[in-house]
């Protein structure tokens, strides 16, 4: 073996406790970037499953770029173009069924959630598609209720040929007989069930519509004659159709992207931590090593000899670390993924399944652990190689240049800090992140020169308060000698902590902010709720029927509807809800960024809509503006009558119209929510009971007081941010690893110093003691420092989320008292092993110690 | 034939007014195979002299020879080649790196230098065998006492075949047991290997050890002694001169 690997594997196992330490810090960073990676892709490959999973196996399929329904005639229109085989309109619906729909057991986790209903043409569905059935028939032309299924579907809800299964429906729950099984289905995604086109325009009350068309072309393997014929369907429907798969979720998917750089970043700034950590620990070895250094070179070994050594030990580091991160943060996504099921079935109700790893995320991890390591390395392997043999062999002399640790670095810190600051008045997003970054860059930089007279400062504090042990200006005096080290600790703990209180503000305003919104867009007496409250278009809705039921009863004063439709503006997907402006003030509610209550009224003049803060941002809308909307009918000029916010829809880009416009340009009549008020002094039982029998039958909807519905949403939420804390904790675990590291290495660098202090007579419990200070002296430093980056930070984090979503800035009484807490009692906690090792440390075996 | 020599050669610490002449012009000559002791009060540049005739460091002025070349030219990589391959160091402290063991310390110039490391090692355990040192191979620094230490370090210095051995205060770490041993150990590397060995070192008893004692004192060469043969009272020759020069 090369005598460099030799010497760097002996070194590292010769330092277990060390090497562990270094190596966690590449761990921990690792972990957070992997965990965090395979959470998001794994809700995303979730959600495009689902998307997926519509599209079947022909070879093309054309939707309306708004997803919304068009006209059955369509499909004529398609057939006649050269290289198109074949074609057949299919109305698709995916359904998301209320939960123990099937089973009526709620001690049973649902082995169905979702299906997926076509609607199929028999006259030419099976030019496109082949249906292999395992048993009876496939559906006749003349079948009405009929439904075919796969066996696989049937053995989870147990029913065999013959036997019928129930299904909600827009107008009210209907039972079909099942005629035949297909063969059970292999890929993921929802289960399908297939029954008659005319059949399923009935059920979902949309008579001679369909949402997809299906065709096989010809030569469809020749890019070339395949772009032919796409672009030929493209002229002939106009560019309100998209020839591709189905168009839905791309909102959902947009935040999730956002969610994840966001997460990202916490995972980058772990890393950097790492990097500090490992810098520390490679610095101090160099020092440590010297004299090993000193006769290597003596004895023969280059200067490439010694930079090779340490850079191979921090390879061995990097990559053992990284290995570690990656399995670790497997476990960490795996358990988030098992922490964010509930949330994200009962908002949207898909399953998430194990992580998903993508293959080059592995190589990336790896890639960025063992180059971070190297590269931490770098510079103490080159000031190692810069080591004479003759340095070695003098004595050391602990010098600080305190002039130069104020200069540069100080100036260009200040300058950050100036800058972070200046940009806190910014309105975009990217700036303010900038900002953020600039200030903590600022903080880290003027570290080294504020070392000192923080150390002086608190030093006397600490040396009365110790008075009689004589071990303050120890304490103080040893954490000024090497303002660098102690700078990179510092700044490890700042980082550590700035984010965690950044975070912990966040949440806390999220929250508080979310729950405002609860109270006022919740704030009816009754809510009938779909499944799945985000993506509204998986629900199944009700005709305008359960409506005026509701109206009828005696007790209910006031019914106000949501519908949903799909739409664009230029390329940006849009969630179109149509609400009554009528009614919709007086059960539900919406917060108003800019206009007021009075501008409901503008939305029955003509098209007029109502935008959400998301919108007004992506598509930089603002009140009176015309913006063109995508409709079944084509693109239609809505203006603007006001910029408002609800809780439903604070994170997807959304309009709210009139129904009567959504009827007339979306042709759409579902209601997909539904909010109720009584009238005052109603009978609550009598009430109770007549809105529960009124939506019988639609099995869809779940039927719960507006205090019960908040509730229980802000139950999810507070599951959700305890999960969130808990990577708070994690996010803070790195500083008390760096002054746990920089700790135990000043025990070993001054073995023989402490030796000396227990010759003239100190006592264990004065070393003891002494280290502790030491820790309690650098955690203060970096809390004071990390509390401050973090309150700025949390600012600018409320602020930039509430360039896009309702968020007002609550300052964060409690994160900054635990952020104290946490950071000092970290100090205490990284001095136990080291203060320990010190006080036992042999007088004469610490005398002899070189 | 001149196997070290030296011209006129100075080393001065520090600037104008806090320069320190550690040596003054110093010219000496030093013969192969022979054991060489260079003894003077503190302070007096012994261990500077070592350390240029090293390459370690570089004089202010003057030239160094070593097997009639000068080594005042050489670059780092070139010097680094030297001490590999024909300069073994023997000093008193922080002679062993502590996470190798015995053998492997020993073999240090030979793996440096590229050897097979099986090779290497089996070289240096023929050393080791020779310095009485067979059941410690596998010993790390810290299993081993002082004396066996030093043995390592000689053994070191002697495995890459280098015609110089340079031992600053060797003994300085050992009791008089086991420096008597490493000195007389050393004197047989001169005698029976015909190795140039030269030992800086502060004990008369120890320098009494070598075939030539030069003196030093102020950074300049005052005295030197050459001594036949190793008797009882060589020692004592030693220690009066030393008091003179002290004096």
């Amino acid at each position: 073996m090369n005598i460099q690997f030799r010497l760097a594997l002996r070194y590292l196992s010769g330092r277990k406790m060390r090497t562990a330490l270094t190596t966690l810090a590449i761990v921990f960073g690792v972990l957070v970037i992997f965990g965090m990676n395979i959470v998001l892709p794994t809700m995303i490959t979730a959600i495009k499953t689902n998307i997926y999973a519509a599209s079947g196996q022909a070879s093309l399929t054309i939707s309306h770029i708004t997803g919304n329904l068009f006209d059955q005639s369509l499909v004529e229109n398609v057939l006649p173009i050269n290289g198109v085989l074949a074609a057949t309109g299919k109305m698709v619906r995916t359904i998301n069924l209320p939960k123990n729909y099937f089973d009526q057991d709620s001690e049973k986790p649902d082995r169905v959630s979702v299906l997926n209903l076509q609607g199929l043409d028999l006259d030419n569905v099976q030019s496109v598609h082949s249906f292999p059935l395992q048993d009876g028939r496939f559906l006749l032309p003349e079948d009405r209720d009929a439904v075919v299924i796969t066996q696989s579907l049937a053995d989870k809800i147990s029913v065999k040929i013959g036997d019928s299964m129930r299904i909600p429906t827009v107008v009210g729950e209907k039972q079909l007989t099942v005629v035949g099984l297909l063969f059970p289905r292999t890929l993921p995604g929802d289960e399908d069930i297939f029954v008659n086109l005319p059949y399923a325009q009935e059920i979902m009350n949309c008579s001679g519509k369909i949402n997809l068309i299906e065709a096989n072309i010809d030569n469809f393997e020749d890019q070339g004659k395949r772009d032919e014929v796409v672009n030929a369907i493209q002229e002939r429907l106009g560019l309100d159709f998209q020839i591709g798969t189905l168009n839905s979720n791309e909102e959902l998917l947009g935040v999730m992207d956002m969610g994840q750089m966001i997460l990202n970043i916490f995972g980058v700034l772990a890393l950097f931590m790492g990097a500090f950590i490992i810098f520390n620990t490679f610095r101090t070895i160099v020092l440590e090593r010297r004299y090993d250094i000193g006769l290597l070179r003596a004895v023969g070994a280059s200067r490439s000899m010694i930079t090779g050594m340490i850079l191979i030990e921090g390879l061995i580091q990097g990559i053992i670390g990284s290995l570690a991160g990656i399995v670790s943060g497997y476990f960490l996504g795996y358990g988030i993924l098992r922490l964010a099921q509930e949330p994200m079935s009962a908002f949207v109700n898909i399953k998430l399944g194990t992580p998903v790893v993508p293959p080059a995320l592995v190589g990336i991890c790896l890639l960025l652990g063992v180059s971070i390591s190297v590269l931490s390395g770098l510079i103490p392997a080159i000031k190692a190689a810069r080591i004479t043999p003759l340095d070695a062999l003098r004595p050391s002399v602990a010098d600080v240049n305190y002039r130069k640790q104020t200069g540069i670095f100080f100036l260009i810190g200040s300058i950050f800090i100036g800058v972070g600051i200046l940009l806190l008045f910014s309105d975009q997003m990217s700036w303010i992140a900038a900002g953020a970054f600039a200030f903590l860059l600022g903080l880290v930089c003027i570290t080294p020169a504020v070392v000192r007279p923080f150390a002086l400062l608190f030093g006397k504090i600490i040396a009365r308060i110790y008075h009689r042990q004589g071990i303050g200006e120890l304490a103080q005096g040893n954490m000024a000698r090497h303002p660098g080290r102690t700078a990179i600790t510092v700044s490890a703990t700042l980082l550590g902590l700035a984010v965690a209180v950044a975070a912990g503000t966040l949440v806390s305003s999220v929250s508080i902010s979310v729950a405002n919104l609860i109270k006022i867009s919740m704030g009816s007496d009754y809510l009938l709720v779909p499944p799945s409250v985000s993506l509204w278009g998986t629900n199944i809705g009700a005709s305008a029927d359960l409506e005026q039921k509701l109206r009828a009863v005696e007790q209910v004063d006031v019914v106000s509807s949501l519908r949903f439709a799909e739409s664009k503006v230029n390329e940006n997907s849009v969630s179109v809800l149509g609400i009554n402006p009528h009614d919709y003030p007086w059960a539900g509610g919406l917060t108003f960024v800019d206009g007021s209550e009075s501008d409901y009224d503008q939305l029955n003049d003509g098209r007029s809509m109502f935008i959400n803060s998301i919108f007004a941002m992506t598509v930089g809308a603002k009140k009176g503006d015309v913006i063109e909307l995508a409709t079944t009918d084509g693109r239609k000029p809505y203006r603007v009558a006001a910029v408002v916010n609800d809780l439903l829809n604070a994170k997807v880009t959304t309009v709210f119209i009139s129904q009567k416009n959504m009827e007339k340009d979306f042709q759409v009549t579902e209601d997909i929510f539904i909010q109720v008020n009584l009238k005052e002094n109603a009978d609550i039982n009598a009430a109770d009971a007549a809105i529960k029998t009124a939506a019988s039958g639609y099995d869809q909807f779940t039927v719960i007081s507006g205090k019960e519905y908040s509730q229980s949403l802000m139950n999810q939420l507070q599951t959700a941010f305890s999960g969130f804390y808990f990577l708070l904790i994690l996010l803070a675990v790195p500083s008390l690893l760096a002054m746990l590291n920089t700790l135990s290495i000043a025990v070993i660098e001054r073995t023989r110093e402490i030796g000396m202090l227990r010759a003239v007579g100190a006592t264990r419990k004065q070393i003891r003691l002494m280290m502790t200070v030491e820790g309690l002296l650098l955690a203060a430093f970096g809390t004071i420092l990390g509390i401050l980056g973090g309150l700025y930070l949390g600012f600018l984090f409320v602020k930039g989320i509430g360039t896009f979503m309702p968020s007002e800035y609550i300052f964060p009484l409690s994160g900054v008292l635990a952020a104290l807490i946490i950071g000092l009692s970290f100090g205490i906690l990284a001095a136990v092993i080291p203060s320990r090792q010190a006080a036992r440390l042999d007088v004469i075996r610490a005398l002899r110690y070189e | 034939m001149s196997v070290i020599q030296t011209e006129n050669l100075t080393k001065i610490y520090g600037k104008n007014e806090t320069a320190v002449t550690a040596l003054d012009r110093v010219n000496i000559q030093i013969e192969e195979g022979e054991f060489v002791a260079v003894m003077g009060p503190s302070g007096c540049g012994k261990s500077t002299l070592m350390h240029l005739l090293g390459g370690l460091d570089k004089p202010t002025s003057g030239i160094v020879r070593i097997n009639q070349i000068s080594i005042a030219e050489m670059g780092d990589d070139e010097l680094t080649k030297l001490r590999r391959r024909k300069i073994g160091f023997v000093f008193q402290f922080f002679n062993l790196i502590p996470v190798l063991d015995a053998a492997e310390n020993a073999a240090l110039p030979m793996t440096l230098d590229g050897m097979k490391p099986d090779l290497a090692r089996k070289k240096a355990c023929e050393w080791l065998e020779r310095f009485g040192m067979a059941n410690r191979m596998k010993n790390r620094p810290d299993q081993l006492s002082g004396g066996q230490q030093q043995r390592v370090a000689i053994a070191r210095a002697l495995v890459a075949d280098p015609t110089i051995i340079l031992a600053d205060e060797p003994t300085g770490n050992l009791d008089t047991h086991s420096g008597d041993e490493i000195a007389g150990l050393l004197r047989n590397v001169s005698n029976d290997y015909n190795r140039t060995v030269i030992m800086v070192t502060h004990d008369p008893r120890i320098a009494a050890y070598a075939n030539r004692i030069i003196f030093l004192k102020d950074g300049s060469v005052i005295d030197e002694t050459i001594l036949e043969k190793k008797n009882d009272n060589n020692a004592g020759l030693v220690a009066d001169k030393m008091k003179k020069i002290s004096d």
